[in-house]
C-alpha cells in the first residue's frame, strides 16, 4: 500500500519535472533584435545611427540598443557613456561591443536606463579616420511603468519577514538562551 | 546475534525503515540545494558571458529543478508524516524533527520539511510574480531586481529547512554529513541575494557587511552544534572543493551550453568567474580559527554565551577586511579604499557579535532537534507487515 502510495507520488514527481523539459524546445528561440526607432549621432567623422528595441524609452524597462557606425564596425573600436542629465556623474560607460543578438553591429543588450527624465549618450570612437566624438543629447525617458519600488521591495522582503518571525516563534517557544549552559554536554 | 523477540524486531524495522526514508528525503533535498547553487551560479555567468535569455534555459531549469526536487521531497514526507499520524502509528524521525501541527491538525510535519515545503511554495509565488516583472519591464537587466530577491530569499530558506531537516539527524554520521553541506550551501547561496545591499554604498560596503553577517551566523552555528572541531573545520575543506568546482564548471558549462545553441561569447567578459570569485576564499582558516577559539574556551572554562559574540566578531572581522582583496585579486573590482574597508570591518565586527550571540542559540535551538535514533517509538505490530 505504502509502496505504491510512493511510487505515485515519484512518478508525479517525475512528470513534474519533465513537463518544463518536454516543452521547453520551442521556447529556446532567442527573441531578434527589433528595432522601432533610431537616432543619428555625428561621432567626430563617423556617423553613428542610434537604434532602440523600445520607444518611448521608460525608466528601468529593459531595452536594446545597437550602435551602427557607416561602413561597420570592423576597423573601430570606442566606448558610450550613459548619463542622466540630473546627475551626470552617476554614468556608466561601456564598451563598444558587437550586439549579441545582432552581430554586425555595436549594441547593449537588455539594458535599462534607470531614472526618468533626459539623458545623454556620449560616444568616443576610433577608426580609420582617427579618433572622434559627439553626444546624443536630450534623450527623454519616462516615468516607470510599474508600481513605485519601495512597494515592490516591500513585497520582496516578505519571505525574509516570514523567516524572522518563525525564528521569533521558535525562539519564544525553545528559550535558547536559558539551556547554553547545558546543551552542549554531548 | 539475538533472535529478536516480534515487537523488538518490527521497532527495529521501523528505525531501519525511518532512517531510510529520513536518508532518502534529506539527500534529495540537499542535491536539489545544491542544483539552486550550480544553476544560480551558472545562470549569472550566461548573463555575463552570453546574455540572451528565455524562460528555458538549462541554468533556469537548474534553479527551478533544485527548489522542484527539495519541494516534492518535502511534501512527500509530510504527507507520510500525517498519514502515519491518521493511521495511529508512531513515525521514527531520524531527520526532519519534531512534527508539528499545520491547519491545525489536518497535517502532521516535521519541522526541517515544514521550512523546507514553505519556502519552496513561497518560491512558486515569487516566481509568478517575477513573471509579471518581465511583462511589465521587460527581460531582467540585474540578478537584484525586488522579484529577484524574493526568490533568492525563498532559496535560502529552503537551504535552511536543509539544515534543520539534516540537525535533525545529528546523532548519526549522515545527518552530520548532510547538516554540513547544508551549512556550505546557505553560506555560499547566501551571497546571491545579498548582491541587492549593493544599492545601499556609501562609507560602509554593505554588501560585504551582509555576508560577514550571515557567514557568522552560519558558522558559529555550525561551530556549535557540531560536536568535533574536524567536523567544523571539514566545512571550511568542503568549501574549498566547492568554490574549485563551480569556479571551473560556471565559464564550461556557460561556453558550451553557447556553443550547442549557437551563440557567441561576449567580446567583454570579466577576468574570473562572477561567483565563484565572490564566495569566501578565507573559510578554511575561519572554521579552522573557530575550532581552536572554542577549544581554547573549553578548555578555561568560558561560557558559550560569550565566547559566541567574540567568535563571530572574528569572522566578521576577516570577511570584512579579506573581501575586498579577494575580489581585487581575481580582477572582479579595484581595490577598496583603506577607509571604507575600515569602517565596513567595524561594522563587521558587530554584526558578526550580533551573528554568534545569535548562532550559538541557534545551535541550542538545532540540538533540541535532535532524534536519538535508539529512542526510536515502536509501531504496532498490526502496521508492521508491508
Amino acid at each position: 500500500m505504502r509502496t505504491s502510495w510512493l511510487r505515485a507520488a515519484a512518478l508525479a514527481a517525475a512528470a513534474a519535472l519533465a513537463l518544463p523539459l518536454a516543452t521547453a524546445t520551442p521556447a529556446l528561440a532567442y527573441e531578434p533584435v527589433e528595432i522601432v526607432h533610431t537616432e543619428q549621432v555625428q561621432v567626430g567623422p563617423y556617423p553613428v545611427t542610434v537604434g532602440f528595441s523600445e520607444w518611448p524609452l521608460r525608466a528601468l524597462h529593459s531595452l536594446d540598443f545597437t550602435f551602427m557606425p557607416e561602413g561597420g564596425i570592423a576597423d573601430r573600436s570606442g566606448t558610450v557613456e550613459l548619463m542622466p542629465d540630473a546627475d551626470p556623474s552617476s554614468g556608466e560607460t561601456e564598451p563598444l561591443s558587437r550586439h549579441p543578438r545582432k552581430r554586425e553591429v555595436w549594441g547593449l543588450d537588455v539594458y535599462a536606463l534607470d531614472d526618468p527624465g533626459p539623458w545623454t549618450l556620449r560616444f568616443s570612437v576610433d577608426g580609420p579616420l582617427g579618433r572622434g566624438e559627439g553626444v546624443l543629447p536630450r534623450l527623454s525617458v519616462l516615468e516607470q511603468p510599474g508600481p513605485p519600488m519601495a512597494l515592490s521591495w516591500s513585497m520582496s522582503v516578505i519571505p525574509m519577514i516570514m523567516g524572522v518571525l518563525f525564528l521569533v516563534v521558535v525562539w519564544r517557544r525553545s528559550r535558547p538562551g536559558d539551556r547554553i549552559g547545558t546543551a552542549f554536554a554531548t | 546475534m539475538d533472535r529478536l523477540s516480534p515487537g523488538r524486531n518490527t521497532t527495529a524495522q521501523a528505525a531501519a525503515r525511518a532512517d531510510r526514508a529520513g536518508i532518502a528525503a534529506s539527500t534529495t533535498i540537499l542535491i536539489g540545494t545544491m542544483l539552486s547553487l550550480v544553476g544560480m551560479s551558472w545562470d549569472i555567468q550566461w548573463h555575463g558571458d552570453v546574455g540572451p535569455d528565455t524562460f528555458f534555459t538549462l541554468p533556469h531549469l537548474f534553479i527551478y529543478a533544485g527548489s522542484a526536487i527539495a519541494g516534492i521531497t518535502s511534501l512527500a514526507m509530510v504527507l507520510r508524516t500525517t498519514a502515519a499520524a491518521k493511521a495511529g502509528r508512531s513515525v521514527a524521525l531520524t531527520a526532519g524533527g519534531q512534527a508539528v501541527g499545520v491547519f491545525g491538525k489536518t497535517f502532521s510535519a516535521p519541522l526541517g520539511y515544514l521550512v523546507t515545503g514553505v519556502a519552496v511554495a513561497v518560491f512558486l509565488t515569487a516566481g509568478l510574480w517575477d513573471q509579471i516583472w518581465h511583462t511589465t519591464y521587460g527581460f531582467d537587466v540585474t540578478i537584484a531586481s525586488p522579484p529577484h530577491v524574493a526568490l533568492l530569499l525563498s532559496i535560502t530558506f529552503t537551504m535552511m529547512g536543509a539544515v534543520i531537516t539534516c540537525a535533525a539527524a545529528g546523532r548519526t554520521a549522515w545527518g552530520r554529513r548532510g547538516f554540513q553541506l547544508a551549512v556550505l550551501m546557505f553560506v555560499f547561496f547566501v551571497l546571491v541575494p545579498l548582491l541587492a545591499l549593493k544599492q545601499f554604498e556609501g562609507a560602509v560596503n554593505a554588501f560585504h557587511a551582509g555576508i560577514a553577517f550571515c557567514t557568522a551566523l552560519a558558522l558559529v552555528t555550525a561551530a556549535y552544534f557540531l560536536r568535533t572541531g574536524r567536523e567544523v573545520v571539514a566545512i571550511g575543506l568542503i568549501a574549498v572543493g566547492v568554490q574549485a568546482l563551480l569556479w571551473w564548471f560556471s565559464p564550461w558549462a556557460t561556453a558550451e551550453y553557447a556553443n550547442s545553441v549557437g551563440l557567441p561569447l561576449r567580446e567583454f567578459r570579466e577576468p574570473s568567474p562572477d561567483v565563484p570569485a565572490m564566495l569566501p576564499m578565507a573559510l578554511l582558516p575561519m572554521t579552522a580559527g573557530l575550532t581552536a577559539l572554542l577549544a581554547a574556551g573549553r578548555s578555561r572554562g568560558w561560557s558559550p554565551a560569550r565566547v559566541a559574540p567574540l567568535a563571530g566578531a572574528a569572522v566578521g572581522l576577516v570577511v570584512a577586511v579579506t573581501m575586498p582583496v579577494q575580489l581585487a585579486v581575481v580582477g572582479q573590482e579595484p581595490l577598496q579604499q583603506l577607509g571604507k574597508t575600515a569602517l565596513t570591518a567595524l561594522l563587521g565586527v558587530g554584526l558578526g557579535a550580533l551573528a554568534g550571540h545569535l548562532g550559538v542559540r541557534f545551535a541550542v535551538m538545532l540540538r533540541a532537534l535532535e532524534a536519538t535514533p535508539a529512542a526510536t517509538a515502536p509501531i504496532p505490530a498490526t502496521t508492521g507487515g508491508h
